[in-house]
């Protein structure tokens, strides 16, 4: 795809622009942490463009915790007032490849899910590449790269005084069309952003060598003789059924319909739910195929590293290391991977 | 604007059966059609609590109205149980995949049901009777706790019984009996001895609790079944119905669209098909 050089001042003012068509949000740095919060009047100054993924995962976004997806058996139409559509900045490789999972979770014939394809439709991201990694992460270790490679609509790879722009899509291409007098031409810079890229992976390479996961290909099969094995008993000691790293996990999808009374009528809302709460895989009467924590626990690497892998042709895991960060029974997803091989 | 699958379809409840002390039958008109195949289930709710999947029992030949036949067992199914002539419910669906009718033609067919289990059974049995000259034989077995707990007892007792005596029979069966009862006294995987069928040419379709499910499944493997020629309803927690929410994994598949109906040899490798 082609690329174009932006300077900062002339980045700030592209997303001025932007933001009379978009809701705009980019990270922003609190404490060590990085946050989502919706670009103002300020513009950028606050923002984090490049560095690691937010604390939040960005599927927030596009299938909220918490949204009402559908009204019934009311009298008056939905009365909602049309939102603009989402703009996210400084998304990471590991959020758009959890796209991979959710797009075909929530957008695959025949049943879609009107919201999140709305969301998809009407959102635009941009994205950037990584220039620093956290502790957790883990990325490279099962194949993706630490800077966006595909799903965004412009991706940023940021240097001293711009960024490298490359659009990925039809919407991005169009932004860079109508504003192309902020842009220049990006072959100046090509080689720096190439050698950030390098180095960084050969960090996040060095990085990841001492939690021995084993190699990508083989994480699958590992996991298929590790089934019955007393591992998951072992994991799953410290675990207190917060449902933390299914929260924050960009790939975790599953959700629970709830309903209740409105002033007219009806609503239904969709939740996330947690694969490792008892009575995830209840049903009416009390049979529960996953009593046991330490089965529930076997079920959501079951799921990332078996169902997906064969269902999708890949990990429903970016290697964002977010459940590391957030777990408080401090469950290692590295460590549990090295251990299948053991 | 793509289609809600989340929206629910108006619908009235048109009659209520007690069938047992634990079941009952609704009986329901959709606002609009909601035409359901034998085996395919629909999600029903109460309006504004929340609500649960079932697979319809009467007749996939009816239209614009079916029949749910619900035993009390959890917090919504607690809440249809006291629903009265009226009221007001919501569906949605049909989802699933359904009894694969096309491979059971020129078949002798084993019908095998547990307690409320029958249901799917029922709307299957009635599919079969509706076109009974494509199939060679049909072989329902039932099973009940107890006599009170027969569910259907007009047509398993009565109306079915009348059917084609060559074609259609049964063998009824009560683990518990009491004085009324002159039928027989045994689990329902009893009445899968000295089976007068040919086997070769056979399938059989079993619905009913995990436990019955598993042992009856057992029973057929004994007899001389193999697993491409048992089909089993997996009960299993269908919350979206649509593949999304994650609930009702089994191994690869998800039960609400790859089943609820699985063929046995496709799923006898998954751990947890019995919980």
């Amino acid at each position: 795809m082609d690329s174009y050089f932006i300077n900062k001042p002339n980045f700030d003012r592209l997303v001025k622009s932007l933001s009379k068509t978009y809701k705009i949000f980019a990270p922003v740095k609190v404490d060590n942490n990085r946050f989502y919060k919706k670009v103002g009047e300020d513009g950028l100054e606050k923002s984090v463009i490049g560095e690691i993924r937010a604390v939040e995962p960005i599927k927030s976004f596009y299938f909220p915790a918490r949204a009402k997806i559908a009204e019934y058996f009311s009298s008056k139409e939905d009365s909602d007032a049309k939102e603009k559509p989402v703009a996210i900045i400084g998304a990471k490789s590991c959020d758009l490849v959890s796209f991979k999972v959710m797009d075909y979770v929530y957008s695959q014939e025949p049943f879609r899910d009107p919201l999140y394809v709305l969301k998809r439709e009407e959102g635009l991201i941009i994205s950037s590449d990584c220039t620093s990694y956290g502790e957790t992460c883990f990325c490279v270790a099962i194949g993706i790269m630490p800077y966006p490679l595909e799903g965004f609509d412009i991706n940023l790879s940021e240097l001293e005084g711009g960024y490298v722009a490359e659009m990925g899509s039809g919407k991005g291409e169009k932004i860079v069309r109508d504003y192309f007098k902020l842009f220049q031409s990006a072959e100046p810079y090509i080689e720096k952003r190439n050698a950030n890229r390098k180095k960084l992976k050969e960090d996040l390479l060095e990085h990841v060598k001492k939690s021995k996961i084993p190699p990508k290909d083989s994480i699958q099969k590992a996991f298929k003789t590790k089934f019955d094995s007393t591992l998951w008993e072992e994991v799953s000691k410290t675990c207190v059924e917060c449902g933390a790293c299914n929260y924050v996990c960009p790939a975790c999808h599953c959700f629970i319909l709830m309903d209740q009374k409105k002033v007219d009528g009806f609503e239904r809302l969709r939740m996330w739910d947690s694969c490792l709460l008892m009575s995830f895989a209840r049903v009416a009467g009390g049979a529960n195929p996953r009593k046991l924590l330490a089965h529930r626990m076997r079920n959501r690497f079951d799921k990332k590293f078996n169902f997906f892998q064969d269902t999708i042709g890949r990990f429903g895991c970016t290697g964002c290391g977010r459940c590391t960060e957030a777990c408080p029974g401090k469950i290692d997803i590295r460590e549990v991977l090295s251990k299948l091989e053991k | 604007m793509i289609n809600n699958p989340y929206l629910p379809i108006k619908t009235e409840v048109l009659d209520v059966i007690e069938e047992s002390p634990t079941i009952k039958t609704f009986r329901l008109k959709p606002e609009a059609p909601l035409h359901f195949k034998a085996g395919q289930f629909i999600e029903m709710s109460i309006p504004g609590k929340g609500e649960a999947p079932f697979t319809p029992s009467s007749s996939p030949y009816e239209k614009n109205k079916l029949e749910i036949t619900i035993m009390k067992a959890g917090r919504i199914t607690a809440m249809i149980h006291n629903l009265k002539k009226g009221d007001t419910v919501g569906l949605r669906g049909p989802y699933g995949k359904e009894y694969p009718l096309f491979e059971y033609e020129g078949k002798e067919i084993l019908l095998v049901g547990g307690g409320v289990g029958l249901a799917p059974l029922r709307a299957l049995f009635l599919a079969l009777a509706h076109d009974i000259e494509k199939y060679k034989s049909v072989l329902f077995c039932c099973g009940s706790r107890t006599p009170s707990d027969i569910i259907y007892k007009d047509c398993v007792l009565d109306k079915w019984q009348c059917l084609d005596k060559k074609k259609v029979k049964f063998r009824i069966t009560v683990d518990r009996k009491d004085d009324s009862w002159k039928g027989n006294v045994g689990l329902v995987t009893t009445t899968l001895d000295k089976l007068d069928i040919n086997l070769k040419n056979s399938v059989s379709i079993v619905c009913g609790p995990p436990i019955m499910m598993k042992f009856a499944t057992f029973k057929l493997l004994e007899v001389g079944y193999k697993p491409e020629q048992i089909y089993l309803s997996m009960e299993k927690n269908m919350s979206c119905g649509i593949g999304k929410c994650g609930h009702c994994r089994l191994g690869n598949f998800y039960a609400c669209k790859d089943g609820p109906v699985f063929r046995y040899d496709k799923i006898s490798h998954i751990h947890e098909i019995w919980d």
